[in-house]
C-alpha cells in the first residue's frame, strides 16, 4: 500500500465526526419541527438519508450484478463498492428506523399512520375509504415490521458479500468467488423486492392516495445512476493520490461512462412512462400527484415545482444523455467527472420532486389546500442532512479500507481487471 | 519515379506469430502508410492502436439516423393527427409532444438502426463480391495459422521493390505480389 492512500484512509475519524455532527444538528431541528407539528424539517432527515440509501443500494446491486456476470473489468472498482455498502444498515438505523418507530415523527411524515389526521375535505384519515381499501398493506404494524425487515435484510446481504470477499484476500480460495455467485443469484431478486417496497414505504407512501406500479423501477434506475455518478467521483479521487493511483485506466472510465449513459436513458424511459400512463388514463387518484407538481392550487398558474420538473427533463436527462453520446466524454477523466457531478446534483432534485410536494390544509384556499413550495430555507436543511449522511458514509468507507486489501488481490479475475482493455 | 502499375493490387507478406505481425504493424503505421491492412485468424488486442486506426465513423451515421427518425416521428404524428385529419382522442390536444412520444421514440430507434446498418455497409464498401486477395492461396490460411500484412498499391508510399524490401526488413516470411 502506498503512503498517500494510507494517509487518505487514516482520515476516516474526521469524516465520521463531521457526519455525526451534521446528522445530530439535522435531527435537533427535526425534533424542534415535530414539536411545532411542522413535517418539513423531519422530511429533511428522511431526504438526506434516502439520497445515500439510494447510492448504497445502487452500489449493492452493481456489486451483485458484476459478480453474477463475472465482469472482467469490475474487481478493482467492486472492492470500493464493498467498502461503501457496509454503511447501508447504519444509515437506515440512524434515520428511517427512528423516523418510523417514534410516533410523533411517523404521524407527521406518513399521515395515514395517524387515524385522527384531518384531510383537506374535513374528514379524518381513519374514515378515508381509499385508505381502508389499502389498509392490509398500509397499517402501522405491518409498516414497522417491513422497516425492521429492510434493516435486517440489507444488514445481512451486505455483511455476507463483504465477509466472503475479504476472506478471499487471506485464504486465496477461488471457491469463494463461486459462493459469491450463489449469494448474488439469490440476492438480486431479493434486493429487487426489498428496494421496491422500501421505495413504496419511504417515498410513495408519503402521499398515500397515489400509486404507481413503476415506482420501484424508478427508484432502482435512480439508485444505479447515483451509484455510478458517485463511483466516478470517488474513483477520480482514488486514482489521484489514493489506492487506485496507476490502476484505474481509460477503459475503466469508458465502461463506467457507458453504464451511466445506459441508465440515464433507462431512468428517462421509466420516469416518462410513469407520467405518460397517468396522463393517458387521466384518473383523478393518479393525476393529482402530477397536478400539485405543476400548478399552484390558489392561482392556477405554474408553480416553482414546474421549474423543477423542467430541470429534471433538460438538466437531469438531456444534458447528461447528449454529453455521454460522445466517446471522448467517457474517456477524458475531467469530462466524465463533470457529467457525474451533473447526475449527482440532478439526483437531489429528483428526490425533492418526489418527496417534498404535499397538500397542506388551508381553509381559505379554493380547493382546501396549498402545496408546500420548492424554494424555502428548508433546502439548506436538506443539504445539511445530505452532507451529514454523506460524510458518515465516506468515513465508514475509509474505515473499511483499513480492514481489507484495497483491491481484491486474490480475486481470480484481478489481472484481467487491472489490464482491462476496451 | 513511382512504379505504379494498374494491374497490381499490392504486396502481401506472411508472418509467423501475433507478436511479429503486431510489431511489424507498428512500423508500417510509423512509416506513414494509409492504405494497408492486417489479416489474422483471431482478434489481437491493441491491434487498432498498433495500426493507428481511428475510431469508427458509424456512430455519426447512427446519430444522423436517430435525429432524422425523431423529426420524422414528430412530422408524421403532427400531419396525421393535427393537420390532415384532426381527431379528438381522450380529450387530449390534437398534437403535443407527450401522447405521440412512443411513435417519435420508436422512429428514432428504427432510423438509428437503419443508419447503423446501412452506414456500416457503405463505410465497408459492401456488398463486394470479389477481392483480389481471394486469388491468393496464402490468404485462406489467415483464417487458420498465418498472419498477413497487405500494402496496397494505391498508397502514396507504394513502390514495388522498396515495399517488398520494407516488408522483409520487418521480419516477413513470404512475399507475394497481388494482381488485380
Amino acid at each position: 500500500m502506498s503512503t498517500p492512500s494510507v494517509k487518505l484512509s487514516s482520515r476516516w475519524p474526521t469524516f465520521v465526526v463531521a457526519g455525526l455532527v451534521a446528522i445530530v444538528a439535522a435531527w435537533l431541528l427535526a425534533v424542534q419541527g415535530a414539536g411545532e407539528h411542522n413535517y418539513r424539517p423531519v422530511l429533511s432527515v428522511l431526504l438526506g438519508s434516502m439520497f445515500w440509501v439510494s447510492v448504497l443500494i445502487g452500489m449493492l446491486m452493481l456489486t451483485m450484478i458484476t459478480r453474477i456476470f463475472d465482469a472482467g473489468w469490475a474487481p478493482v472498482i467492486r472492492r470500493s463498492w464493498e467498502f461503501m455498502i457496509g454503511a447501508l444498515p447504519i444509515v437506515l438505523l440512524l434515520s428511517i428506523v427512528p423516523l418510523a418507530f417514534i410516533p410523533s415523527f411517523r404521524h407527521l411524515l406518513w399521515e395515514w399512520t395517524d387515524a385522527t389526521h384531518l384531510l383537506p375535505s374535513g374528514h379524518e384519515v381513519g374514515h378515508d375509504p381509499i385508505l381502508q381499501a389499502k389498509s392490509w398493506f398500509l397499517n402501522p404494524t405491518f409498516f414497522l415490521i417491513r422497516i425492521t425487515l429492510y434493516v435486517v435484510f440489507f444488514g445481512v446481504i451486505t455483511w455476507v458479500l463483504r465477509r466472503f470477499s475479504f476472506q478471499q484476500d487471506k485464504e486465496r480460495d477461488a471457491n469463494l468467488t463461486h459462493r459469491l455467485h450463489a449469494v448474488s443469484a439469490v440476492g438480486i431478486p431479493a434486493s429487487a423486492v426489498m428496494l421496491t417496497m422500501l421505495a413504496f414505504d419511504c417515498l410513495m407512501a408519503l402521499s398515500y392516495h397515489w400509486f404507481s406500479t413503476m415506482y420501484g423501477v424508478w427508484f432502482f434506475a435512480l439508485s444505479i445512476r447515483l451509484a455510478l455518478a458517485t463511483t466516478v467521483i470517488l474513483t477520480y479521487r482514488l486514482s489521484n493520490g489514493g489506492w487506485l493511483d496507476g490502476i484505474l485506466n481509460q477503459a475503466h472510465r469508458h465502461v463506467l461512462g457507458c453504464l451511466m449513459l445506459a441508465f440515464t436513458v433507462f431512468w428517462a424511459y421509466i420516469s416518462f412512462s410513469q407520467y405518460f400512463l397517468i396522463y393517458t388514463a387521466n384518473i383523478p387518484e393518479e393525476t393529482f400527484w402530477y397536478n400539485i407538481r405543476e400548478f399552484n392550487p390558489i392561482t392556477g398558474l405554474k408553480s416553482d415545482w414546474w421549474g423543477v420538473s423542467m430541470y429534471l427533463i433538460f438538466g437531469f436527462f438531456f444534458l447528461p444523455f447528449l454529453s455521454l453520446l460522445f466517446y471522448r466524454s467517457k474517456i477524458i477523466a475531467g469530462r466524465l467527472l463533470t457529467i457525474a457531478g451533473i447526475i449527482f446534483v440532478g439526483g437531489i432534485f429528483d428526490l425533492w420532486f418526489n418527496a417534498v410536494p404535499r397538500q397542506i390544509n388551508e381553509a381559505s384556499a379554493p380547493e382546501g389546500f396549498v402545496v408546500s413550495p420548492f424554494l424555502s430555507g428548508y433546502l439548506a436543511l436538506d443539504l445539511l442532512a445530505i452532507f451529514g449522511f454523506g460524510a458518515l458514509v465516506i468515513g465508514l468507507f475509509l474505515r473499511s479500507s483499513t480492514k481489507a486489501e484495497t483491491i481484491p488481490v486474490h480475486d481470480p479475475r484481478i489481472l484481467e481487471s487491472i489490464n482491462y482493455h476496451e | 519515379m513511382n512504379e505504379r502499375n494498374e494491374s497490381i493490387h499490392g504486396v502481401a507478406c506472411t508472418f509467423r506469430s501475433p507478436s511479429d505481425v503486431f510489431h511489424a504493424a507498428e512500423k508500417v503505421r510509423d512509416a506513414g502508410w494509409k492504405n494497408w491492412d492486417v489479416h489474422t485468424p483471431f482478434p489481437i488486442h491493441g491491434m487498432d492502436q498498433a495500426m493507428g486506426l481511428p475510431r469508427s465513423k458509424v456512430p455519426r451515421l447512427t446519430l444522423l439516423g436517430g435525429v432524422t427518425g425523431f423529426i420524422t416521428g414528430c412530422l408524421l404524428t403532427w400531419f396525421m393527427n393535427s393537420y390532415d385529419y384532426p381527431l379528438v382522442v381522450g380529450g387530449k390536444p390534437f398534437w403535443s409532444p407527450i401522447f405521440p412520444f412512443p411513435v417519435m421514440y420508436e422512429c428514432t430507434i428504427l432510423f438509428a438502426a437503419f443508419g447503423t446498418f446501412f452506414g456500416q455497409f457503405i463505410l465497408n464498401r459492401l456488398p463486394q463480391h470479389h477481392h483480389p486477395l481471394f486469388d491468393l492461396p496464402q490468404f485462406a490460411r489467415t483464417s487458420d495459422d498465418t498472419f498477413m500484412i497487405v500494402l496496397e498499391a494505391r498508397d502514396k508510399n507504394f513502390h514495388l521493390d522498396e515495399s517488398r524490401n520494407f516488408l522483409l526488413s520487418l521480419g516477413g516470411q513470404e512475399i507475394t505480389v497481388i494482381r488485380e
